[in-house]
């Protein structure tokens, strides 16, 4: 057999290596939670959910489910008293007196098997007493609605979330800079509209999946499909009041999160019944169903906005009230909420902003993290209104958008003084590829055709002390093994990771390995896969473990050779001075030290790294005003466009082609910076044309793929344009900052700048399905 | 809510060695068996909780359930077993039955095609099954096996509601066929869903057109239309007015807005009534124009 040569890629940072997870995942030997097999003890575990979208529980009644054979036993509300949740702690682990939403758990069976399981749920008999819901957070918020959570103002919660006491309004989040009212005045051309964006799921390929077993210790271990095992530590831990060194979460490998595998979701149940089940592994795998009615949802926004500008286009004022549709509880959404404010003016220099973000509780699903945090939502109105906003006061939209776009040293509508940011030039590269200005003609006379853009910015969402640490662990062979806690979902940070370690370190990537799966008994800290932060925050940790390691390497040899480590480096998996030139491999002597000469002992030893990182800059925003040094880490920006085609025969879009630039400061890995550029412009592309959930009093209409549609290959435009633009990060590793989230952000906004375009018409309300524009066009008498 | 099963409830799977023995079984356990084809409808709709059926009866390798036979002269037979990826394939049948073809590429996806068959598509009795226009416009009858012998069940008439057809307890379709089509015909599907790929139809219409010397108009059109009436529905008014008269752009539209005025859709997440008419009426006039524009020559 013919012995093929191991590639070697030295100084890797910045090239498109091959990623280095893909061989398990095409050939399907990785192993997911799902796959771990737990033995005959393994219990498996359903659950009761509420019918109701509001309603008090009368009553219930496990008794019929407990005689089926195969059933080990129920747990309802009344064995957990304690309350949950990431930033307001507003929930319980199974409903208490009281059901706020339709899949809410009330109870759930522990049996022999998953189809035991199963019919016990439906011989749990529980008596409601129905409640009015609220179905609409803008009616949620005033005065009068009926009050989902009436101990709203007894609520534990971290001093950066507002919620207002005897409402629903379970945060508000206010921008005050300047003073709109003088403003509007001035103003040459004003903007006034309302736009409303549905709620969306995440649908990622594997619906969530968790195993619990607690021993007869009190030790608990936790297998489950999550973007947070950290996080998931430290809140199931408190909630059951199990010591977080006695919590282990294990994180195999995961089938997709987009945010709705962040904080604590489902797993706090199969956590809840292993508590009851002391030494029986405890399963829930969720349906495709369940995922629709239970999980997280990107929560709905209802956005007023108002904007003016001068007549030459320069923006002189904006406002944005927002209502976001929280939900029943609010893992993420009043963070959400919370970032929606800070970034509610969108990439633009303004001076007079008044900003309301308010998340409001209703009756419907729990509004989670969703790939984007709100900026999709938000950008969803705030773009469509510059691009009015262009067309009334007579501008160019990519004039006005870099008339208007922030720039390195602008005041943000926070205070915050922005870091340097290369928008401008992700325009230019959008409009060039797209012939911005050259009015195509469309393929035939049933076609309309047109042109939008739109802009995005967004910053990491987290607490202002996020932090990640990282083990960079050189082997005697000469590789190195790097851990973090940071997971893999696809995003290929497992790859960059690598990439950082080996360029810091001085050898190939082939020869570094990123240890998963992620285990909190094992891996290092991180806050959590979120927020588009590993590559920078994670990234600054595993590069400042490889510092370390590289340092006690270079000490080691320059004690051994007596010379100074400075004049020293490794380079291709060498330790070379730069004095004389010598030079000897990092093989053996990282692990087995160095002798000293003439057998007088050794020098060095096994060397481990170690590093972390945790931003310490962020300061808090004043609550009435929103102002404050600085609001966030930094803002990753960028712009999208498309051309469309729009049938005049059915209304429906179709997508020409696209470009996509974002300033990721410093593209670690190219071919991955562009992958998530093309993933993340499809995903949203698929919730401007296609995807909403249809809730009708509280209940998903559309619970599956049947009617839940999301785009495939043949909806998507056969070439994405994707251009890198880099300005550094002046503390992210070597200039990085995250591209993770952002491509999906503009893109409700351009394709709707196309279609008016195209169209003449403002459909503002995604999603546009062929349906709503033909109607449009129909109503529009465009169409007969 | 609806709470769905994580899997399948509990089915006894039977598989008999003959016609009679099956037909037997489903006779006697009416209202608990289903015959089991491709299972592409059936295990989803068992899964769902939709179907409370507690016996599967593979009628697969049965007599006359296998394999495509194309007689020269006198047409096409389609065993009921066989998966649409295998018809959509056949040299015959993309020769001689081309809209058939096309009507099999709209249905969900490759992989869900490799199970999924013709004659369970018409047995399913969905108003938005996709194959069912091209089998009911080009003539096709069912072979059907019952506690009574084999009999045959044409197309035009057998779909009685949503799900409801001719069949009675103790029936097993094994086989369609299909005559030649008329001379010189031409046929078109086209589908409407909200995205391109693996959706339900919003709105599906089949036309076929050719020439016939007994028409006023010199052609004979069929149409049928999908998802806009509890059954697959013929156009009947709208074939009459392109039989009837000397065929121009504003014949195709006023036969279009027959179609549509023949329709009854409902709301649902698909889409609305509004909607699907205007759509029967504009895919039905895009059908036509592509047929006449090939038959007229």
């Amino acid at each position: 057999m013919a012995v093929v040569e191991k590639q070697k890629t030295n100084n890797p940072v910045g090239k498109s290596v091959p990623r280095n997870d893909v061989l398990e995942k095409v050939t399907g030997t990785a192993i997911y939670t799902d796959d771990i097999q737990f033995g005959p003890g393994l219990l498996h575990c359903r659950v009761v959910r509420s019918p109701y979208p509001h309603a008090l529980i009368k009553k219930i009644d496990v008794s019929k489910a407990l005689k089926l054979p195969g059933v080990k036993g129920v747990v309802t509300g009344d064995d957990f008293d304690e309350y949950i949740g990431l930033y307001l702690k507003d929930r319980h682990l199974f409903a208490r007196g009281k059901v706020r939403f339709v899949g809410e758990p009330v109870a759930a069976v522990a049996a022999t098997t998953e189809e035991i399981a199963e019919a016990a749920v439906e011989l749990v008999e529980v008596e409601y007493e129905e409640l009015e819901p609220v179905l609409d957070p803008e009616f949620g918020a005033q005065p009068g609605a009926p009050l989902i959570h009436p101990d709203l103002g007894s609520y534990e919660r971290p001093n950066f979330i507002f919620p207002v006491a005897g409402t629903n309004i379970s945060n508000h989040f206010k921008i005050r800079k300047g003073d709109t009212e003088a403003a509007w005045p001035q103003c040459a051309a004003i903007v006034e509209h309302t736009f409303r964006v549905p709620h969306v799921q995440h649908v990622p390929i594997e619906p969530h999946v968790a195993v619990a077993k607690m021993e007869e210790n009190g030790q608990m271990t936790l297998w489950a499909s999550t973007q947070s095992p950290f996080a998931q530590r430290a809140l199931l831990a408190k909630t059951l009041h199990i010591p977080e060194s006695d919590f282990r979460v294990i994180a195999p490998t995961i089938g997709g999160g987009f945010g709705c595998k962040a904080g604590v979701t489902m797993e706090s149940i199969p956590c809840a019944v292993a508590m009851k089940f002391k030494g029986h592994p405890i399963k829930l795998r969720l349906t495709r169903e369940e995922e629709f009615y239970t999980n997280f949802v990107r929560q709905g926004l209802v956005i007023h906005l108002k904007v003016g500008c001068d007549k030459d286009g320069n923006l002189l004022a904006f406002e944005n009230r927002m209502y976001w549709d929280g939900g029943a509880y609010t893992e993420y959404g009043v963070n959400v909420t919370r970032a929606g404010g800070y970034s509610s003016t969108g990439p633009y220099d303004i001076p007079n902003v008044k900003t309301d973000s308010m998340c409001v509780y209703t009756n419907h699903p729990v509004g989670g993290a969703y790939r984007g945090f709100g900026m999709a939502e938000l950008h969803t109105g705030v773009d469509q209104v510059m691009d009015m906003l262009a067309e009334k006061i007579g501008m160019d939209p990519v004039e006005f958008h870099k008339r208007n776009c922030v720039q390195g040293g602008d005041v943000l509508a926070t205070g915050m003084v922005i870091h340097d940011v290369g928008i401008k030039e992700c325009i230019d590269k959008v409009a060039q590829a797209l012939d911005w200005g050259v009015k195509e003609p469309p393929s035939s006379p049933n076609k309309l055709r047109g042109k939008g853009i739109a802009l995005a910015w967004k910053a990491p969402a987290m607490p202002p002390n996020a932090g990640s640490s990282a083990l960079v662990k050189m082997n005697a062979d000469g590789t190195v093994t790097v851990s973090v806690g940071g997971q893999e979902i696809g995003q290929g940070t497992f790859t960059a990771m690598a990439q950082i370690a080996a360029e810091t370190l001085g050898v190939p990537y082939e020869s570094v390995k990123v240890s998963g799966p992620i285990d909190t008994r094992y891996s290092p800290y991180e806050w959590q896969t979120v927020a588009s932060r590993l590559t920078w925050s994670m990234g600054n940790a595993v590069r400042n473990a490889a510092l370390d390691a590289k340092k006690k390497v270079l000490d080691m040899v320059a004690e051994a050779w007596n010379e100074d480590p400075k004049d020293l480096d490794i380079k291709d998996g060498y330790v070379i001075s730069y004095k004389t030139e010598e030079s000897i491999s990092i093989k053996d002597i990282v692990v087995y030290g160095l002798p000293k000469p003439n057998d007088q002992g050794w020098i060095g030893g096994p060397v481990v790294g170690a590093g972390s990182f945790m931003p310490t800059y962020v300061t808090g925003l004043d609550a009435e005003t929103g102002q404050g040094d600085r609001a966030v880490v930094h803002y990753t920006t960028g712009a999208e466009g498309v051309e469309i085609e729009v049938d005049k025969e059915t209304g429906r879009i179709t997508i020409l082609r696209a470009a996509c630039s974002f300033d990721v400061g410093k593209a670690i890995n190219p071919a991955l910076v562009k992958q998530q550029m093309e993933g993340g412009f499809v995903q949203g592309l698929s919730s401007a044309l296609f995807e909403g959930m249809q809730l009708v009093g509280g209940v998903t209409r559309n619970p599956s793929f049947v009617d839940y549609r999301i785009a495939t290959a043949a909806d998507v435009p056969p070439e994405i344009d994707t251009f890198i633009v880099e300005h550094a990060q002046d503390d992210g590793p070597f200039g990085a900052r995250g591209i993770g989230e952002h491509p999906l952000v503009p893109s409700i906004a351009a394709v709707a700048a196309a279609l008016h375009d195209a169209t003449g018409l403002r459909i503002t309300n995604p999603p546009f399905s062929a349906e709503k524009v033909y109607l449009a066009l129909l109503d529009a008498g465009l169409v007969e | 809510m609806h709470n769905p099963h994580p899997g399948l409830p509990e089915i006894d799977y039977i598989k008999p060695a003959t016609l009679e023995e099956a037909s037997r079984f489903l006779a006697s356990h009416a209202g608990e068996a289903r015959p089991f084809m491709g299972g592409t409808d059936c295990i989803v709709r068992i899964r769902d909780g939709v179907w409370k059926t507690k016996y599967l009866v593979d009628v697969k390798g049965l007599d006359g359930t296998d394999g495509i036979r194309f007689e020269a002269g006198k047409g096409l037979t389609i065993g009921a077993a066989v998966p649409m990826n295998k018809v959509a394939a056949h040299p015959d049948v993309q020769k001689h039955y081309p809209v058939l073809v096309e009507a099999c590429h709209w249905v969900a996806s490759y992989q869900l095609r490799s199970r999924a068959t013709i004659v369970g598509n018409i047995c399913n009795a969905s108003p938005a099954g996709d194959t069912i226009g091209a089998c009911m416009l080009l003539g096709g009858v069912l072979r059907v096996f019952g506690p009574d012998g084999m009999r045959d069940e044409p197309l035009n008439g057998f779909f009685k509601g949503p799900g409801k057809t001719n069949l009675k307890p103790g029936d097993i379709a094994t086989a369609l066929f299909l005559p030649l089509p008329p001379a010189g015909s031409v046929g078109r599907y086209i589908k409407l869903g909200r995205n391109r790929l693996g959706d339900l139809a919003i709105v599906g219409v089949t036309a076929l057109g050719y020439p016939d010397a007994s028409a006023a108009s010199g052609f004979r059109f069929g149409i049928a239309l999908a998802s806009v009436a509890p059954v697959p529905l013929r156009a009947s008014k709208a074939e009459e007015i392109l039989a009837g008269k000397a065929i121009d752009e504003g014949v195709i539209a006023e036969a279009a807005q027959a179609a549509m005025d023949a329709c009854t859709p409902i709301d649902d997440t698909r889409g609305s009534a509004r909607y699907r008419k205007l759509m029967v009426r504009n895919l039905t006039r895009s059908a036509l124009v592509d047929i006449w524009t090939k038959i007229r020559k």
